[in-house]
């Protein structure tokens, strides 16, 4: 059993690296708020690789539910320990904070003298662990979804101790008359109706209502004329209109204020009778008055009329359609039909303009064409309601609920048509690239040449009936857009994918085809013209001539506005018509086109050589269309990175990018601690270890911060992990991130996010400039370390995560390990250990001095009675027995030797410090002053095996290496801490660090003190 | 983790016993097992007795013998919910502050008489600690030895009142305690230990 002790930490946030940690790997999704920035839906837990203990969530859940109880841990030589448990290592390591030996003999308690501070026992010396009276629901999170007030949540939550709260259904009895209730639910009004409230009072109280339905206090009534003036007005209006109600956040609203479903039908657990089966009461909720009005008004012409039903019938239809959404069981074709219209009616509108404002000259001859080809195309014409049916059903949820969609895809799905509101998700962002390409394609005669942009036009034809046209033929197309967006919604953000699922959709036979094509891809593109997709394309160019009128109205707005529009618009008909291959297709060849193509352009470049591959990696492919964009911008990096990722193969990957980008900020926030801590350079190269999966994480951290790292490094095998782990699960999300992306393309962004959080102005200009400086040559070198790392396995690689997880870790890092701090400040202190860095370095050694950290645990109760003496002699160790402890279970006994005699260093050191005395000078200058950057920095580039770190400025902080970048960063903060006067209190404080070695029957300890 | 088989090893919700290498019969429900670290997780009634509580024995089997399953799992173990990790992490920080405030007072040579009062005090009001010998409450309120409720001396309010009913309760229940102390000793014996 090993025991370390430091000096008194009363860092309160101690236990929440544990916890997150643990919290993390129970994967029941509660998270710190700091995750929260990325994905919260994230399979990003599943990606990372937990070593250990961590990898079993039950373990790790039951373990970190009991953080912060007392216990009694029983050792393997009987004797007993209690304290409060703390955190858990990967090796199922414990940490008992405030620990005692447990005398045998009842007593009230410890005396302050026989409390360590905390106690780290390894796995292989615990017998047994009992945790007492225990409340496992303690920390149990309710999350904001449950209402407090479920039956489950009320059963639940007993104050006091009451057995199981048993629910009886609530009967109101004979005397209540049940009248009263039905008539509450069966009452069809909407509440009392205005003119009788004022009848009412003017009777009962003799109040006359100044009420005056035309409100001409407060306005004044709209001036009706012919004028152009007026009517490009009220377009303007109605287009207004039209956008903020086919918002996402408008719908949002409105379905919130109009889901049908009663609090009670959402929440409660009770199953009521056939009482609730009666729906009437929903037609007699509120109604807004906007939707009211729509109805029974008509703002003019007879063309409003057309975008009204599409949006009157949505807004009305999806709001109340409710109760649809959530259950799965509402038929699919009503989804669409309720759904589809409404969200997609605005979109429609727009598509038209879109198709207009390039191709109005063609739609004259297209139109023609639709005519033609739309009676023929019976089938297309049927086609849309099997595809919602089909493959509608999935999205039609998103469609028909103006709910915003419960899935985070499917709200970009969704909300991509309206293309401005998800612009921000890369998604879109190419989405509506596409989208615009294929709609010029769909306008162009074109369309005939190449399948795919038939495939385009096809959405908007199949929605097309000529009947629809009747006010507006735009409306028509809207439905069929409508009707088509749920398809294509997926489409869009995936273009790859887009090909077989929207294939599903359309037709039957089109979906062999579609199969065909998909599995042919490559071959074929544009070969596959089914022929419904030769009438599709006629459609569209007849939706662009019919909405002439449209394009007048909308020209001015649409030329502002439609950029986004259009590409919405352009999405929803296109990725709706779509087919899904050949949409894809068609857009990728017209991105090329386009300056806007570049986005797109890394997709179109993969369908087309493994259209087999890129369906298959769905994810992948999205991961790259996005995560390329950001990050490709920024870095340059595209090639390289798509390699990359394409080697790793994890298609988590790419869902983690944007995570990364989340990462560095919390991060950097922890890092101001480190300077406390001297930096140890070498970290980054100890990372090839993959023996410990979290540990390779753990190490990039703790070269950031110099302190903690060189007893981190020492205890780290077991003592210091857990903390790790608790670090490295909050971080994991974040982690996960990174593995995907090579490390400079990570730590880029990170930079400058971090630039912005730090707290140090010094520390981050010294970053800012790492970044940009550093860009260069870390691209090229990426390709090596992610090759490194990669294959390794996705733990361990990283530098970014280490980047990344610094922050973390440092923070973490002094809370938890306030005590390994302190006595790595110790070992800091004395010139003559080896400094932090070179403990660092050599991965090896690592066990070695583990062991040295590990105290007996007889002789722990005696030394630590004055944990706070910092100046004991160092020669203390051999206190009890002289033998080393052979038992280190781990490390090899013979190591012992060596390394007690040097109490807190390490053996490691000791070699390193010959090598490097000048070094250790230098570092322990470091420690105390602030001069040393340069130093650290060559030692560390020594250490560090990473060519990167060489080759860039050994002098400058700023060497693209992260390690290299940590370092530096460092410094900077060391000296404004007034790391001096800190560090010096620490060697005070220092520890001693006892290195215990109990075997079964002898303990041995060895106490180094400085 | 070495996902084991069904059925292979310990599976979630089984009842297990076992004999640690230490001579300690254990038994409980397995919450958890990991196999490569050889860690057994059990839950078991409280030892208190208190229903909503349970007692969690982790358990090295490297160290355990007879390894008994009782009965295996019934039904399929329920999704983890996730935790609060602020809290724990509040917890751990409390528990450890109270062991420390504890073990001052022991070491200040406090009486046992003394330390039993802070702690009754404490469940109350958390707000207290000691000074020396003498217990703070509320930096208001000084319990001075052998601190009985003449002891406690502070401005008059309702403050002090409220200190002088809970040390007035205190040494009532502890002289009922005793009393039933002396009909069942062991008994008693067990809660006093269990308190301190």
């Amino acid at each position: 059993m090993s025991m370390k002790a430091g000096g008194n930490r009363g860092k309160p946030g101690g236990g929440n690296a544990a916890g997150a940690a643990a919290s993390g790997a129970g994967g029941s999704g509660g998270g710190r708020p700091n995750l929260g920035r990325g994905r919260h839906s994230g399979k990003g837990p599943a990606a990372v690789i937990f070593n250990g203990v961590y990898a079993n969530m039950r373990m790790v859940h039951v373990l970190t539910s009991v953080v912060g109880t007392k216990c009694e841990l029983k050792v393997k030589n009987g004797a007993v320990y209690e304290g409060v448990f703390k955190t858990y290592g990967p090796e199922c390591d414990l940490v008992l904070d405030a620990a005692h030996r447990k005398s045998p003999e009842p007593s009230l308690g410890p005396r302050k003298e026989d409390i360590v501070d905390s106690i780290i026992f390894k796995a292989s010396d615990v017998v047994v662990v009992t945790f007492k009276d225990v409340d496992l629901n303690f920390a149990r999170k309710v999350s904001s979804d449950t209402d407090n007030f479920t039956d489950a949540s009320v059963s639940g939550r007993i104050n006091g101790e009451h057995k199981e709260k048993d629910l009886e259904p609530w009967d109101g009895g004979d005397t209540h008359n049940s009248d009263s209730l039905e008539s509450l639910d069966t009452d069809v009004s909407n509440g009392w109706d205005p003119n009788d409230m004022f009848k009412y009072n003017e009777e009962k109280y003799g109040v006359l209502s100044t009420y005056d339905s035309s409100l001409s206090t407060y306005t004044v009534p709209l001036e009706r004329d012919d004028s152009e003036e007026f009517q490009k007005r009220e377009a303007r209006a109605a287009q207004l209109a039209e956008e903020i109600e086919a918002s996402a956040t408008y719908k949002a609203r409105v379905a919130l204020e109009n889901d049908e479903r009663s609090e009670e039908e959402k929440y409660t657990a009770v199953v009521r009778g056939e009482r609730e089966t009666h729906m009437l009461s929903r037609e007699n909720k509120y109604i807004p008055p906007g939707q009211r009005n729509r109805e029974a008004m008509s703002w003019g012409a007879g063309r409003q009329n057309s975008p009204r039903l599409g949006q009157s019938s949505a807004g009305a239809s999806a709001s109340r359609p409710g109760p649809h959404d959530y259950s799965p069981n509402s038929g699919p074709d009503q989804r669409v039909v309720n759904g589809g219209p409404p969200r997609m009616s605005p979109k429609s509108q727009r598509t038209p303009r879109a198709h207009r404002v390039p191709p109005s000259r063609i739609s004259s001859v297209s139109t023609g064409v639709d005519l033609g080809s739309h009676n023929p195309p019976g089938e297309v014409s049927a086609a849309p309601p099997t595809r919602s049916s089909s493959s509608g059903g999935t999205w039609s949820s998103v469609v028909s609920g103006a709910h915003r969609p419960r899935s985070p895809r499917q709200n970009n799905m969704g909300r991509a048509s309206p293309g401005s509101s998800s612009l921000s998700s890369p998604q879109t962002g190419t989405a509506p690239v596409e989208t615009v390409a294929t709609l010029t394609l769909a306008s162009s005669p074109a369309a005939a040449a190449s399948p795919a942009p038939n495939m385009v036009a096809s959405p908007s034809g199949d929605a097309k009936e000529c009947r629809v046209q009747e006010t507006r033929q735009s409306s028509p197309s809207a439905n069929n857009d409508n009707m088509k967006p749920l398809d294509n919604s997926p489409s869009i953000t995936r273009p790859l994918c887009k090909g077989p699922p929207s294939m599903a959709p359309d037709h039957r036979k089109q979906i062999d085809n579609l199969k065909q094509f998909s599995v042919d891809f490559r071959l074929q593109p544009s070969s596959n013209p089914d022929p419904a997709f030769d009438q599709m394309m006629t459609k569209p160019v007849r939706d662009p001539s019919d909405k002439p009128k449209d394009l007048a109205l909308d020209k001015a707005s649409a030329v502002g506005r439609d950029g986004p529009e259009q590409g919405a618009a352009g999405l929803a008909a296109g990725s709706s018509g779509a087919v899904p291959a050949s949409s894809s297709s068609a857009t990728a060849t017209s991105k090329p086109g386009s300056p806007a193509a570049p986005s797109p352009s890394p997709s179109a470049p993969d369908q087309k050589r493994g259209g087999q591959d890129v369906i298959s990696q769905g994810v992948q492919t999205t991961a790259t269309m996005g995560g390329p964009k950001h990050e490709e911008k920024e870095e340059k990096k595209e090639a390289v990175q798509d390699q990359v990722r394409k080697s790793t193969l994890n298609p988590n990957a790419n869902e983690f990018k944007p995570r990364f980008n989340a990462q560095p900020k919390p991060a950097n926030t922890p890092t101001p601690p480190r300077p406390q801590g001297q930096p140890s350079p070498s970290i980054v190269v100890q990372q090839p270890p993959a023996v410990y999966g979290c540990f390779p994480q753990m190490y990039p951290l703790t070269p950031v911060s110099p302190g903690v790292q060189p007893i981190f490094w020492p205890s780290s095998e077991k003592s210091i992990i857990w903390k790790s782990p608790a670090v490295y699960q909050v971080q994991m999300p974040h982690m996960a991130v990174s593995q995907s992306k090579p490390y400079r393309t990570g730590k880029v962004p990170n930079m400058p996010q971090q630039r912005s959080d730090q707290h140090h102005p010094p520390g981050t200009p010294t970053m800012m400039h790492p970044a940009t400086a550093a860009g260069p040559p870390i691209v090229a070198q990426n390709p090596v370390y992610s090759a490194q790392y990669f294959t390794c396995s996705p733990q361990q690689f990283t530098s970014q995560p280490l980047v990344q997880q610094m922050p973390h870790y440092q923070s973490q890092a002094q809370h938890m390990f306030s005590p390994v701090m302190q006595s790595s400040a110790r070992m800091m202190g004395p010139p003559t250990h080896g400094q932090p860095g070179l403990v660092s370095s050599s991965t090896t050694q690592y066990p070695e001095q583990t062991h040295t950290m590990y105290v007996s645990q007889g002789p722990m109760p005696q030394q630590y009675p004055h944990p706070n003496a910092t100046l004991h002699p160092h020669p203390q160790h051999p206190q009890p027995s002289a033998t080393p402890t052979g038992q280190s279970h781990q490390g090899g006994p013979p190591q012992h030797g060596g390394p007690q005699s040097h109490p807190a260093a390490s053996p490691v050191q000791h070699p390193q410090h010959q090598q490097a005395a000048a070094a250790a000078a230098a570092a322990a200058a470091q420690a105390l002053h602030l001069s040393n950057a340069p130093p650290q920095q060559q030692l560390y580039s020594a250490l560090a095996p990473t060519p990167p770190s060489m080759t860039p400025n050994p002098q400058s902080p700023q060497a693209s290496f992260p390690s290299a970048q940590q370092t530096v960063y460092i410094h900077p903060q060391q000296v404004q801490h007034g790391y001096n006067p800190s560090h010096m209190a620490h060697v005070q404080q220092v520890g001693r660090c006892l290195n215990v070695c109990e075997r079964p029957g002898i303990r041995t300890s060895n106490l180094s003190a400085f | 983790m070495a996902a084991p088989g069904p059925g292979e090893y310990f599976s979630v919700g089984s009842h297990v016993s076992c004999l640690t290498c230490l001579g300690q019969q254990l038994q409980g429900e397995v919450v958890a097992f990991d196999y490569q670290s050889k860690m057994l997780t059990l839950k078991c009634a409280s030892s208190s007795g208190k229903p909503n509580l349970n007692d969690v024995i982790l358990i090295n089997l490297a160290y355990v013998s007879d390894v008994d399953i009782i009965h295996d799992r019934t039904e399929t173990p329920p999704p983890l919910a996730s935790l609060n990790v602020s809290k724990l992490a509040n917890r751990a920080r409390t528990e450890k502050e109270d062991k420390l405030s504890q073990a001052y007072a022991i070491s200040a040579g406090v009486s046992v008489e003394g330390q039993q009062l802070f702690q009754t005090i404490h469940k109350t009001i958390k707000d207290c600690k000691w000074q020396e010998k003498n217990i703070i409450v509320m930096d208001d309120v000084v319990i001075s030895p052998p601190y009985q409720v003449d002891n406690c001396r502070g401005k008059e309010g309702s403050a002090l009142s409220h200190v002088r009913k809970i040390v007035e309760k205190h040494f009532r229940d502890v002289e009922s305690q005793k009393s039933m102390q002396r009909s069942q000793a062991q008994q008693t014996q067990k809660d006093s230990t269990l308190s301190s």
